[in-house]
């Protein structure tokens, strides 16, 4: 007998005209982003202030920022579907969720900054194998449409959906099958963000971001995907605390936090040490080599020396530290400072990596260069915000992010 | 070449792992509908859903454990932990015996129970009779609609036995075994459904008895009472008080829906 199955017990939420006007300012900032992201689909990439020669502009910040911060989503799923890291189910639907916006998000950027919208099917059916950028291109939309199938189960789950047997069965049967594209989706985001680190191993006319490395791939490789590794379990304890204090409940037992922090730390002392190393190889051998002594880059205002002092030191040393002892994790204040400061030197690695190296002269008569993004460009910017906190809302209203929250309100 | 080989393979065997791990699940649940399995696997689908305090192990009742989840959605036949524990004791058989008065409700002994609230009682001509026990009954006294399986249709244990509604609330009564159904009572019969077992024997090694009855509907009622004092309206039971026949009607501010999700394991 295959009955509709009885009305679910949900975790208390606001009332519905709460929720509305929570949605109000995000869904306008949608809206905006929509009309500005319309104007450079209709009217082309005039509408930005980006040109051939400053070719990275704000979209590609974002993209390289949120896929970093999405990283949760793979990592997490590696630890608890591959690992066995059971503690880290309480926060996989949430990490689930935020990979999927940062994402789509970043697909939906890059849509906009190709600039030819009706072409996009071009880089599957006319792969340019030879550039980096495919493999991105490709496993950035495989690895999209893995968060997708993973985000069915949670789906399929909410209280009304889940009355209907054959969903439920089908999410059942899935969810068995979930090891299979954690590791999918593991592999996926290992080439991706290391391909997007790759591509500074063939950009030889940049000095600045030029590297060098072992066999095809170059340093920037390999610290793209560990910052990302651990950039991503930052981003989830963050957003949870967030969460959990815009909806004034307790969503996670009280060591699932410290414990995305230990990972954290743990990933971030090793990529400190590498960038460390890789910057004074780069300073001494690598730009030497291409004409440039590498303190000459940091003599151009506003980019001067302090701005590798705060990546590596601020927002690399200083975190990874906090994170790494036991009493500082345990304290709420210094364990989201040092997330805090995690996600904010992943932003200002990516900005480096892409708005700093165009703005500094490749040759020796080349002017610094200086680039402010358009309205309609940071409408954009601001409508991915925006979807992205309408996703997570309506998610966090009608799906279980957080399995432990029922119990934590028994 | 070779180049363009291997990373267009490496693509498209992606594309395929993830169309094959959709397409393979689709299949496997197809085959878990035409072999009768899916109301068994809804159960174990939702079970994880409950609080924790819901899924407490049986042993927690009887003082075996003092915390203890169960991690296999209630189903003890293939549980080594019980079957060790339970090692010395004669797991087939009910005792019988005088009925036990557990805060003035009847639980006679002669029977087995299930933790959502059924009653199973075996019969001499070797099918089981299945009602719901007395604090179920107070629950969803006197209820709106009752809707129960067709004679000749199969239950599985977990599944779903019947449905009830009760002010609003659609409740759906979990099977205490597997079996065909070969007739139909009701409330006034004092019975519901009677089944008879998959293979002629009833297995009841999933099901309470004897001794573990007292302490686990002592639980039941402070889970109850806690989920009535959630809706603003605290209960009070004075020593020798008896729970009424229709507790719904005593409550008629309270989530009704949200009680009987509560209490017949909805999650």
């Amino acid at each position: 007998m295959l009955k509709a199955i009885g009305r679910a017990r949900a975790p208390r939420r606001c009332t519905t005209n709460q929720f509305l006007l929570w949605t109000l300012p995000w869904a306008a900032l949608l809206a905006f982003g929509l009309y500005g992201a319309g104007l450079c689909l209709v009217k082309g990439l005039n509408q930005t202030n980006m040109d051939n020669r400053f070719v990275f502009g704000l979209w590609i910040f974002l993209d390289l920022t949120v896929i970093a911060l999405g990283a949760g989503a793979f990592f997490t799923g590696f630890l608890l579907y591959i690992l066995k890291k059971r503690e880290l189910q309480a926060v996989i639907n949430s990490a689930v969720v935020i990979g999927f916006i940062c994402y789509s998000g970043a697909m939906a950027a890059l849509l906009v900054d190709v600039g030819q919208p009706l072409r996009f099917w071009f880089t599957f059916w006319h792969p340019n194998v030879h550039s980096m950028l495919t493999e991105v291109t490709f496993c950035i939309s495989c690895y999209l449409t893995v968060l997708c199938i993973e985000y069915i189960p949670i789906v399929l789950k909410n209280r009304k959906l889940r009355q209907v047997p054959s969903f439920l069965v089908f999410e059942f049967e899935l969810h068995k099958l979930m090891p299979v594209l954690a590791g999918v989706g593991t592999f996926l985001s290992f080439f991706h963000q290391g391909s997007l680190g790759g591509l500074y191993g063939v950009l030889r006319g940049r000095p600045f971001a030029f590297r060098e490395g072992f066999a095809m791939w170059p340093s920037t490789f390999f610290l793209f995907i560990l910052s990302a590794a651990a950039a991503g379990p930052a981003f989830i304890l963050l957003t949870t605390w967030l969460v959990s204090k815009i909806s004034g409940k307790q969503l996670v037992g009280p060591g699932v936090l410290p414990l995305l922090g230990r990972i954290s730390g743990i990933l971030l002392v090793p990529y400190v040490l590498l960038k460390s190393i890789d910057t004074l190889v780069w300073i001494n051998s690598t730009s030497p080599a291409r004409g440039f002594t590498g303190y000459q880059f940091y003599a151009r205002k506003p980019f001067g020396g302090w701005i590798l002092f705060a990546e590596i030191v601020v927002f690399g040393l200083v975190p990874a530290l906090i994170l790494l002892r036991r009493r500082l994790r345990e304290s709420h204040g210094w364990l989201l400072s040092a997330a805090a400061l995690v996600c904010a030197g992943i932003a200002l690695n990516r900005f480096v990596m892409t708005i700093q190296t165009l703005a500094l002269p490749t040759l020796p008569f080349d002017p610094f260069m200086s680039y402010l993004p358009s309205w309609q460009e940071t409408a954009t910017f601001l409508g991915v915000f925006g979807y992205g906190i309408l996703i997570y809302s309506f998610s966090f209203r009608y799906l279980t992010l957080f399995p432990q929250e029922k119990d934590l309100q028994c | 070449m070779l180049s363009h080989i291997i990373f267009l393979s490496l693509f498209y065997t992606v594309v395929a792992v993830l169309c094959g791990t959709v397409a393979l699940s689709l299949f496997r649940a197809a085959c878990d509908f035409r072999a009768h399995r899916a109301d068994a696997i809804c159960w174990q689908a939702t079970f994880p859903d409950l609080p924790a305090i819901e899924r407490a192990c049986r042993h927690e009742f009887t003082g075996e454990f003092e915390h203890r989840t169960c991690d296999r959605a209630f189903d003890c036949r293939g549980c080594q932990t019980h079957a060790a524990l339970t090692a010395t004791q004669s797991a087939g058989v009910a005792p019988v015996g005088p009925e036990a008065d557990v805060f003035g409700l009847e639980f006679p002994l002669d029977r087995f129970y299930h933790r959502g609230h059924a009653w199973a009682h075996p019969e001499p001509d070797g099918t089981v009779t299945v009602g719901l026990d007395a604090l179920g009954a107070r629950l969803v006294a006197q209820p709106e609609a009752i809707e129960l399986p067709a004679v000749g249709s199969h239950i599985q244990t977990n599944g779903c036995g019947w449905h009830v509604r009760k002010r609003g609330a659609d409740v759906r009564i979990l099977s205490p075994l597997d079996g065909e159904v070969v007739a139909t009572g009701g409330p006034r019969q004092g019975w519901y459904l009677r089944v008879k077992p998959d293979g002629g024997d009833f297995d009841a090694r999933h099901l309470l008895r004897g001794s573990e009855i007292r302490p686990w509907i002592a639980r039941e009622m402070e889970r109850l009472q806690a989920s009535l004092a959630s809706t603003g309206q605290a209960i009070m039971m004075a020593d020798g008080g008896v729970l009424v026949d229709d507790i719904a009607a005593s409550y008629p501010e309270a989530d009704w829906d949200a009680v009987c999700a509560q209490i017949f394991l909805q999650p």
